[in-house]
């Protein structure tokens, strides 16, 4: 029985112990415990949110710590942080080192290598570290923000100041507006207190009465003229009215002036043939005055070979 | 007023010799523990089995209780911090609150209900008895063949088994994640990576000691102070019960104070 439970015991130690030394060899060995590092050394002007131990970071992913912090003798905190061998060719002459403050979660020294065709960084360079802060970012963002609520409150305040003062404009205007209820409380209309004489709303009274007669007679007048729009309506657009006949008498017209735009074409040709038989015209009274001319000098020598007159004469020029 | 301060005064100051008393027997222990003469076979016999019936015997419900426990605990943080899109945060989660907190506590809450009363009743039914008084005369150091193994089997009982319950949880968490979340493995493992610190691991550790160390001696403090009546019995186990439970919150907060120093 003893030994049973010696064996059991013995078991249970070594397994639960066996188990305890792997997940701590292989938290080691992944954390990189076994892993060569190289130590580089930061420059900053404050040491504040930098703890040791602190992860270092690149592109999101952890690929160092820092080892430790120490204040030199020109006031600057130097932070020497470790990075794997592995990670080493992620940090180039260019890099720069930028120390991020989220509003959530713990600081972390962020790496941001431009170019990775620099050479490596040299583990003796002291490169300068920035600081970023998410809290201060968003207060710049948020000034203005605030600047205009403040102006705003201000703006808020005064108005209330003002509607708050008794020699304020929302004060006085209650005081004018008590003194008009008052007055109206008096009064038997508005009108009376607005003219302050009875005599005029009377006036006004009986105004309005003609007001509404003649509304009376306009309206009776209107009545007409709409009866007479009405019968207007029908001898113009009825079936017998002067817009139909018109209408007809324009169709008429149009059929008309078609036929006579044929007759003008007829007559546009005809002059334009008599234009060409007028050229005729003009060679055949050439034509005609040669032969006249022609007779006439046939009747001259006639005349002068046959005296047909009795006394023939001769004028001399 | 005198009497009001006496009143008030007075329960603080046995309080404080209490304590006082209790620290002083925890140095002569410790210098006992620490002593190779300390062991000898007797002592070892009385070590394994005092380890069989704290640590091996309570194992079946230690692991269903850490399976089950754990698997819900892991579920429940892995919804509440999906949906407040702290995902990235699982690891610190688990880590710093699963292993370095959670798993210390729920094992030595397990191991003082069930062994701690064990050893009060015990230590005190051997003083009703006059046992420890004939091991004296036996010149049978009591202090090295009773306190001294079953004090060392709380240290390592309460370590092993915490360290078994963050294994335990941290496994069926990487299942819950795979199967109900579809988280990657590789991921997850990552994720607990990149959240473990070697210092955490020293704190637990040292914790776990911690409260092994105080969970079997304050009982066995406490049941020496039994008379040799039958009746004193139930109150030396109460009352060290009530000190095993205020020492536990006290060092549950000093290792808070010293994580976060």
């Amino acid at each position: 029985m003893a030994k049973n439970i010696e064996r059991k015991v013995g078991l249970f130690i070594v397994i639960t112990t066996a188990l305890i030394v792997a997940s701590v060899v292989y938290i080691a060995y992944k954390k990189d415990v076994f892993t060569p590092t190289h130590t580089y050394t930061l420059a900053s002007k404050s040491g504040d949110n930098l703890t040791e131990g602190m992860p270092v970071v690149f592109s999101g992913f952890k690929i160092g710590k820092v080892e430790k912090l120490e204040l030199n003798d020109n006031g600057l905190v130097m932070i020497q942080i470790s990075v794997p061998r592995r990670h080493v060719k992620w940090l180039r002459t260019d890099t720069r080192f930028v120390l991020e403050k989220p509003i959530i979660g713990t600081p972390r020294i962020v790496v941001m290598t431009a170019n990775f065709v620099h050479p490596l960084l040299d583990e003796q360079t002291v490169r300068e570290m920035t600081v970023t802060s998410d809290i201060n970012e968003i207060v710049k963002m948020i000034q203005p923000v605030l600047d205009r609520v403040n102006s705003i409150v201000t703006s808020a305040d005064k108005l209330t100041a003002a509607l708050a003062s008794p020699q304020g404009d929302l004060s006085r205007t209650l005081a004018n507006a008590q003194v008009l209820t008052s007055k109206l409380s008096q009064k038997d209309s508005l009108l009376e207190m607005a003219v302050a004489d009875r005599e005029s709303v009377k006036s006004v009274h009986q105004a309005l009465t003609q007001v509404k007669d003649i509304t009376g007679q306009v309206d009776a007048i209107l009545k007409k003229v709409d009866a007479m729009a009405v019968k207007t309506d029908a001898s113009l657009y009825g079936q017998d009215g002067a817009l139909v006949s018109v209408s007809k008498i324009l169709k008429d017209l149009l059929a008309k002036l078609r036929k006579l735009e044929t007759t003008v074409d007829n007559v546009n040709r005809l002059s334009t043939d008599a234009t060409g038989a007028t050229g005729d015209l003009k060679g055949l009274r050439l034509d005609i005055e040669a032969t006249i001319r022609s007779i006439n000098d046939l009747a001259g020598d006639i005349d002068r070979l046959i005296p047909l007159k009795k006394e023939p004469e001769i004028r001399l020029p | 007023m005198a009497q009001i301060l006496k009143t008030l005064g007075n329960p603080f100051v046995k309080n404080v010799l209490s304590a006082q008393e209790t620290l002083a027997f925890a140095g002569v222990v410790i210098s006992k523990v620490f002593s190779r003469r300390s062991y000898n076979s007797a002592t070892k016999m009385v070590l394994v089995n005092q380890i069989y019936f704290t640590a091996v015997e309570i194992l079946p419900l230690f692991i269903t209780v850490s399976i089950i426990f754990g698997s819900l605990l892991i579920g429940i943080v892995f919804a509440v911090i999906k949906d407040l899109g702290l995902a990235e945060y699982l690891g610190s989660i688990l880590m710093g609150f699963v292993v370095t907190e959670l798993a210390p506590f729920i094992t030595v809450l397990l191991i003082a209900l069930r062994s701690s009363s064990a050893i009060d009743a015990e230590i005190a039914v051997m003083k009703v008895n006059q046992e420890l008084n004939t091991l004296s005369l036996f010149n049978i150091d009591v202090l090295d063949y009773l306190f001294v193994p079953r004090i060392v089997n709380g240290m390592v009982s309460v370590v092993l088994l915490s360290c078994l319950f963050s294994i335990l949880v941290l496994g069926s968490g990487m299942l819950f994640s795979f199967f109900i979340f579809g988280m990657g493995l590789d991921t997850y493992g990552n994720t607990l990576l990149n959240s473990t610190k070697f210092s955490d691991i020293v704190i637990m550790l040292l914790k776990c000691m911690t409260f092994g160390f105080f969970i079997t001696l304050i009982p066995i403090r406490f049941g020496l102070r039994a008379s040799h009546e039958l009746t004193s019995i139930p109150v030396a186990v109460l009352n060290g019960m009530v000190k095993v439970f205020i020492a536990i919150v006290i060092i549950e907060v000093l290792s808070l104070i010293l994580r976060f120093i």
